[in-house]
């Protein structure tokens, strides 16, 4: 037999977004526990550098999402992390998350599980990568693709080059990069890297399961070419993990939350917050805001749902 | 909750552990976070089980012992031996399967 915990507000997902959330909430004196499926931070903590982020000139990802958390426990917000849900309920007036530990109820939900890496279609690779942090330095001296020209890409390369990759290939699909030019500035001045548009990976040449090299194609001429490469690091951008949604709150095409400007869904008591909302821009700065919101508007709901008890 | 281990006394830890787990992590490597708070848990269903942890960056040897190269990597030792490895992310769930099995 689980426990049941009571809370207000119960907090899907423990990055920017959740966790601002949770700091307005605690200073509104609403009880709120976050569920984070694996650690917080969210994508922020595979940042090497985050360098657009206010009040700090330079800071690792995983340093700053620390600090925010930090935060989150001075203010006495309970934080479950390695969370698997096992059953969602939040269509009535009571809201309630069951996970493989214990049952959760609440008065609103606040679902802020952004976005997690596409992978690359080679499951069979074992010198695939997506976190140059995690893997990067067993390729020091090694040649290395980068498949992606975002901000994640460049950053990335950048920092494969600081742990002493030989040489990197970075492409990208379409007809330009897409990463701040800074970053591309920073990474396409070194002598050791190239960089091309118009051009993606269409297959792998592996010997005795080791990668030896990447058939590279023009998408414009189909012009192709094989690359020597001892592994690949790829960062396709994100998909939002909403998964757990389909069929409990309206959601685009693509898995995106339609949620209204005061974050609510078309669920009441269920606001969405962050990177898993359909819109335009996704930045730390847009998530906090986006968490900010929800908390406020989830304040005003909680006490307008009292009143009318 | 967990020990620390330096290169120079990685080969005698071993040796001298029962049942235990080590694994291999580096300074803000967030999946190495992520396993290290899934090993939290994972102690829970196994009590009494050591879990060891390695900084690869400073300790060269003890990744080359115990062949490893990347982070993080869960060794299982049983009877002063490692007996498994596997890098990349668990749930505690899996992870009690993978040591069990071992």
């Amino acid at each position: 037999m689980k426990d049941t915990n009571s809370f207000d507000v119960l907090i899907l997902g423990g990055g920017i977004a959740g966790m601002t959330a949770a700091i307005y909430l605690a200073r509104a004196n609403l009880k709120a526990v976050i569920l984070e499926q694996a650690i917080c931070g969210g994508l922020c903590n595979f940042t090497y550098v985050v360098e657009n982020f206010p009040s700090y000139t330079s800071i690792h990802g995983m340093d700053l999402m620390q600090k925010v958390r930090d935060h989150v426990d001075h203010l006495g917000v309970a934080v479950e992390e390695i969370c698997e849900i096992e059953r969602l309920d939040i269509g009535g007036t009571e809201k309630t998350i069951e996970t493989e530990e214990a049952i959760y109820a609440g008065a609103a939900v606040i679902v802020a599980t952004g976005r997690k890496p596409i992978p690359l279609c080679f499951p069979e690779c074992e010198q695939v990568h997506y976190c140059s942090i995690c893997d990067g330095f067993a390729y020091s001296g090694k040649r290395v693709l980068v498949v992606g020209g975002g901000n994640s890409g460049f950053d990335e390369g950048l920092y494969l080059l600081r742990v002493g990759v030989a040489h990197i290939t970075l492409i990208e699909v379409a007809d330009r990069f897409f990463a701040a030019e800074s970053a591309q500035h920073d990474f396409l001045k070194h002598k050791n890297v190239k960089g091309l548009r118009n051009t993606r990976i269409v297959d792998l040449v592996l010997e005795r399961n080791r990668l030896k090299e990447a058939v590279l194609e023009n998408v414009n001429s189909g012009k192709r070419e094989k690359v020597p490469i001892d592994g690949i690091f790829a960062f396709l951008g994100q998909k939002p993990s909403t998964n757990f949604l389909q069929g409990l709150v309206d959601l685009d095409e693509d898995g995106y939350v339609l949620a209204k400007e005061d974050m609510s869904t078309n669920v009441p008591g269920v606001f969405s917050a962050g990177d898993l909302n359909q819109k335009r821009y996704r930045q730390l700065t847009t998530a906090m805001s986006d968490g900010t919101i929800a908390a406020l508007a989830c304040e005003r709901y909680i006490g307008t749902s009292r009143v009318h008890v | 909750m967990f020990t620390t281990v330096q290169d120079a006394d990685f080969a005698s830890t071993v040796d001298s552990v029962e049942r235990g787990v080590v694994i291999f992590i580096k300074k803000l490597c967030p999946h190495c976070k992520n396993m290290l708070k899934m090993l939290e848990k994972f102690q829970r269903f196994v009590p009494g089980i050591h879990i060891y942890t390695v900084d690869s960056e400073e300790c060269p040897e003890s990744m080359t012992l115990a062949s490893v190269e990347r982070v993080p990597t869960v060794c299982v030792i049983k009877g002063g031996k490692i007996l498994a490895k596997r890098t990349g992310l668990m749930n505690p769930r899996e992870m009690e399967a993978f040591y069990e099995s071992a």
